[in-house]
């Protein structure tokens, strides 16, 4: 039913090969440093979160990851192939990450459908039979398979949502990053997509999130990373975090929004 | 899959519904005349002068028209106005064109929109001043017949899209991309139509043929340079964005009439002889440098998440700018362009003041030249200026249509 192997990958990270690496990764905007030598090492099939104020520099570092911003110091390796000037590097690094934006960002003139298959079609070059069915199955895994025919503006936000995802995963990305994928949504809506997160989760999906949904980082990450100016202030298990955080600023920002 | 999410309560945003309950038709017509028109001693009184001062009006008009009026000036002229030096005996060429025009209103009509009643009131309003204009002096029941059959045809068209389910699905994908192409053949087509295979040549297309003949050359020649042209000012490349930034900022800088003189003198070196074709050339590079102001506007207000999702999908730029980013800044730039558009149509009349080239403003001209008509020129004009307006409406009626169908402004 669905593009998922019968049998869910093994979640077992400690043998898994790290899938993205960042080292040393500063980024400007003019004069102002918005990452400040950031370094990370993401393994295969590793559900991150990532926390921090509004402004301290993960949705730029995400960004960087998919090279909707451009680094401008360090080293950036997705899956093996370096973040650099060349041009099959990063086409080869686009198909590999799927990502989800805060608004959605569906594309208002096309129905729901060619809004999955357009990159399929057009960028894998995949027949229009193939690209339809796979675009059902994708509706059908993200629960709203009856919208197919329907234009953006006729969703609620929540499926807005979940078809922006399932756009992602019909480019069969190996990676997926979430900016805020909730944060634009009405209360009741929320859950909606967070459903379907944790069950790309539990399918073997290496994810990155940005949010601020405590309950979400709990129960679903494998590791948080706490951002705060830039920098990668403190990272680790859910169970660290919330028990045992060692830097003031991180209980500061805890104690803020818990 | 593991667990799914628990189906949700589908929950559709429809834009608002438009019924209200009704009360019945006098009650209503008396209650808007108390509220609008008798609300108030001196609202009472601004009433009766408006009436009386619009009374004499209707009565001027309906004088002028009916009894004052000598319309031998325009029936006697019939050919001269419309068709000018174009070879009498192709007129089937002609009412092909209009024929086969008609028939693409009405598949598209019936494709995109739905004909209302104050659509089929101005269908049979307007085809009653044709035929009025046709019949009238006895001449060619032909023609009559002729333009019945193209009314005739656009219900026809009409009739055959309209029962077509519009559910989204391959069937109404196909439909729309039928009809789509042949509105964008419809200029080639009519063109051939008028010229090609022992039909006139081009410095006979003359009369209200020849502003029909330039205004859809002006327009279609103007949307294709200008798209480039946007584009180009938008480039990141500073010799390309300069370029087309002079280009805009150098023809809007001189009304048409200027340009027109330039294709009367300078252009027949780089164009070559035929003035109809210059003057086509003038009027799309002219309405292409407005045009392209319209969809740069487009282009800016588009959110950039736009391009983010479309390069986060994997698209090229060129891909981005095609499938993603102009048809959503077309769209947007309709309005503006339907205002060009209708400008463009009435600024045709300027080739017959600058260039010797006689279209209908400058054929009433000739027609009242005629000794016996001379008294005449108020009819010829107020004629003259009717049948613009005629056309200048159908263009922004259609438009309004596009719009709604479109939804804009209702994302
Ligand atoms: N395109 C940009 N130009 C200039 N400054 C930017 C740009 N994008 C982000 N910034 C700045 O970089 C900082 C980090 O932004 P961002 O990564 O969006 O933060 P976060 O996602 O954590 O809220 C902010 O101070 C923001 O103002
Ligand atoms: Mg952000």
């Amino acid at each position: 039913m669905t593009t998922e192997p019968a049998t869910m990958p093994e979640r077992n990270l400690e043998s898994a090969d790290d899938i993205i690496i960042a080292e040393g990764v500063d980024k400007w905007f003019g004069d102002f440093q918005a990452l400040d030598n950031v370094s990370m090492r993401i393994k295969e099939h590793e559900i991150v979160v990532v926390l921090g104020p509004s402004g301290s520099g993960k949705s730029t570092f995400i960004r960087c990851l998919n090279r909707l911003e451009e680094h401008d110091k360090g080293r950036i390796v997705i899956d093996g192939i370096e973040m650099n000037d060349d041009v099959r590097n990063l086409n080869a690094i686009r198909s590999e990450v799927g990502m989800v934006f805060q608004q959605f960002n569906l594309f208002p003139h096309l129905s729901v459908m060619n809004n999955i298959t357009l990159g399929p079609r057009k960028v894998r070059r995949m027949p229009k039979l193939d690209a339809d069915a796979l675009a059902m199955q994708l509706l059908e895994r993200v629960g709203i398979p009856e919208q197919a025919e329907k234009y953006p503006s006729q969703l609620s936000g929540g499926q807005q949502q979940r078809v922006a995802i399932a756009r992602a995963l019909a480019m069969q990305p190996k990676i997926m990053l979430f900016d805020e994928p909730t944060s634009a949504l009405d209360p009741e809506m929320i859950k909606e997509v967070l459903d379907v997160m944790q069950e790309l989760a539990r399918s073997g999906m290496t994810m990155i999130v940005v949010t601020h949904e405590m309950g979400f980082a709990r129960e679903v990450a494998d590791r948080l990373m706490f951002f705060d100016e830039g920098a990668l202030v403190e990272e680790g298990t859910p169970q660290h975090f919330f028990e045992n955080p060692q830097e003031d600023r991180t209980k500061l920002f805890l104690s803020q929004i818990l | 899959m593991a667990e799914m999410p628990a189906p949700n309560p589908q929950r559709i945003v429809l834009p608002p519904h438009r019924e209200r309950a009704r009360r019945p038709r006098t009650v209503r017509l008396r209650e808007w005349v108390r509220r609008n028109l008798f609300h108030s001693r001196s609202g009472s009184v601004l009433t009766i002068i408006t009436a009386a001062l619009l009374g004499l009006l209707v009565y001027g008009v309906v004088y002028f028209v009916f009894v004052d009026a000598n319309w031998r000036v325009i029936t006697d002229n019939r050919w001269l106005l419309f068709a000018g030096g174009y070879p009498m005996d192709q007129e089937w060429r002609l009412w092909f064109s209009v024929g086969f025009v008609f028939l693409l209103i009405g598949l598209a009509y019936g494709t995109w929109a739905s004909l209302g009643r104050r659509d089929h009131l101005f269908i049979v309003l307007a085809s009653g001043f044709v035929i009025l204009l046709l019949a009238h002096g006895g001449a060619a029941i032909w023609s009559t017949l002729w333009y019945l059959i193209a009314v005739a045809l656009l219900y026809a068209g009409y009739a055959i899209t309209i029962r077509i389910p519009r559910d989204a699905g391959p069937a109404r994908t196909a439909q729309q991309r039928v009809v789509a192409g042949l509105m964008i053949a419809a200029l080639p087509i009519v063109l051939i139509a008028l010229l090609a295979f022992g039909g006139a040549r081009p410095r006979e297309l003359d009369g209200f043929v020849l502003n029909l003949v330039l205004a859809p050359v002006g327009i279609a020649g103007g949307l294709v340079i200008a798209i480039p042209l946007a584009l180009g000012r938008a480039s990141r490349l500073k010799a390309i964005s300069w370029t087309c930034t002079t280009y805009i900022e150098v023809v809007r800088g001189a009304p048409l009439l200027g340009w027109l003189f330039v294709a009367l003198f300078i252009l027949d070196d780089v164009i070559g002889g035929e003035l109809i074709v210059r003057a086509m050339v003038v009027l799309a590079v002219f309405t292409a440098a407005y045009m392209a102001e319209y969809i740069r506007g487009a282009l800016q207000a588009l959110p950039f998440g736009q391009y983010e999702a479309a390069h986060a999908v994997g698209l090229n730029q060129v891909q981005t700018t095609q499938l993603i980013i102009m048809p959503q800044a077309l769209r947007i730039s309709i309005p503006p362009m339907v205002g060009q558009a209708i400008s463009i149509w009435k600024d045709t009349t300027l080739v017959s003041v600058i260039l010797p080239l006689r279209e209908l403003k400058g054929n009433a001209d000739s027609a009242i030249a005629q000794f016996e008509f001379t008294p005449d020129r108020i009819e010829a004009y107020v004629f003259v200026a009717v049948v613009f307006w005629v056309v200048a409406f159908i263009m922004s009626r259609i438009s309004q249509r596009v719009e709604g169908s479109l939804g804009i402004g209702e994302r």
